[in-house]
């Protein structure tokens, strides 16, 4: 009886082994990138916005590229006291395991820098490198400066 | 939709950040795109005007705020005919005549550009009460800090509501009706 309870223990403990080498390999997963999108560059510069959800891991965005810009910045439009706002270009910006990074507007963002003209429904690739997961390229459509904006009523 | 027929709003039907009391209009003449002087209280008098500081760098919020009152006013046409968009350019260093009209023609080609000295712009800014912009950075490459707020002065020369950024496309199809309503 002993032996048979003890041999049950150790299935179950391979299972668990399994399900925690399925836990290791889900932990090398990339951040999940959704709802991306510039808006029609209306000047030398652009703004793309997306949500990164980090997949029960954290990770640092540490800062972008594309070939449609001469560079690209991550920024923070920030609230002063007197009604103004204002660009703090950030060196990086952390993603946390469990709640997802929204880059919107009046918010973070991500600023393309000398951006090439561009047409609304154009699709243009950005690649994202992150501390851990590396380069991503992702593809973001171009939208009009008005549908920038998430949650419209 | 009865919002055509209504004849006496008020206040009190806008949707932005009501002004209370309401304040007077603004005197400040700076000088338009094509290069010609704009006096900013005649030109929009008995009319609804929107005055908007911001500079053409800007890819965050000044896009969005004039995209959005670009698509209210052609949803209305009878309040477009009656409304004046007057975006000033902050960074006359960077913005040339040109470059803002190409800007705005990107929105709407009846909005109104405005620019002058540096001088001019920041008394402009003072008498709308408006934060004066701030210049951060060094080079070519520096940020503005901005008014972020469209200024909203209804056909009755007053000031009743701003619009900080955030606001949706439908409280602007609300209050530009509402504004364009009061005192006309």
């Amino acid at each position: 009886m002993g032996r048979s309870s003890l041999g049950g223990i150790s299935i179950t403990l391979v299972v668990g082994l399994v399900v925690l080498a399925a836990g290791c390999a889900a932990d090398d997963r990339s951040p999940l990138i959704a709802e991306q999108r510039i808006g029609l560059p209306t000047g030398p510069n652009a703004a793309m916005y997306f949500t990164a959800t980090g997949s029960g891991k954290a990770d640092r965005l540490l800062g972008a590229r594309s070939d449609v810009a001469t560079s690209v910045e991550i920024h923070e439009t920030t609230a002063g006291d007197d009604g103004t706002m204002g660009m703090q270009p950030l060196e990086s910006v952390d993603l946390t395991a469990d709640s997802p990074l929204v880059l919107e507007p009046g918010g973070l963002h991500l600023m393309l820098v000398g951006v090439d003209r561009l047409r609304i429904g154009e699709f243009v690739e950005v690649t994202l490198d992150w501390e851990d997961a590396g380069d991503m390229i992702v593809t973001a459509e171009v939208v009009a400066p008005g549908d920038v904006m998430e949650h419209e009523g | 939709m009865l919002v055509g027929c209504q004849q006496d709003v008020s206040s009190g039907d806008l949707q932005g950040l009501v002004v209370d009391p309401p304040q007077p209009k603004p005197s400040f003449v700076l000088t338009d795109t094509s290069g010609a002087p704009y006096d900013f209280a005649v030109e929009t008098e008995g009319k609804l005007a929107l005055l908007y500081f911001g500079y053409l760098n800007c890819p965050d919020i000044c896009p969005v705020h004039l995209a959005q009152i670009a698509e209210t006013l052609d949803r209305l046409p009878a309040v477009a005919r009656e409304t004046e968009v007057v975006f000033v350019s902050v960074d006359p260093a960077r913005d040339s005549p040109q470059e803002i009209r190409d800007f705005l023609d990107r929105f709407d080609s009846r909005f109104v550009g405005l620019t002058g000295t540096l001088e001019e712009l920041e008394l402009a800014q003072a008498a709308a009460g408006v934060g004066v912009a701030v210049f951060t950075g060094e080079g070519d490459d520096y940020t503005v800090d901005h008014a972020a707020q469209v200024i909203a002065y209804a056909p009755d020369g007053l000031n009743h509501a701003v619009y900080p950024f955030g606001v949706l496309q439908s409280q602007w199809n609300n209050d530009l009706q509402v504004l364009a309503d009061m005192g006309s």
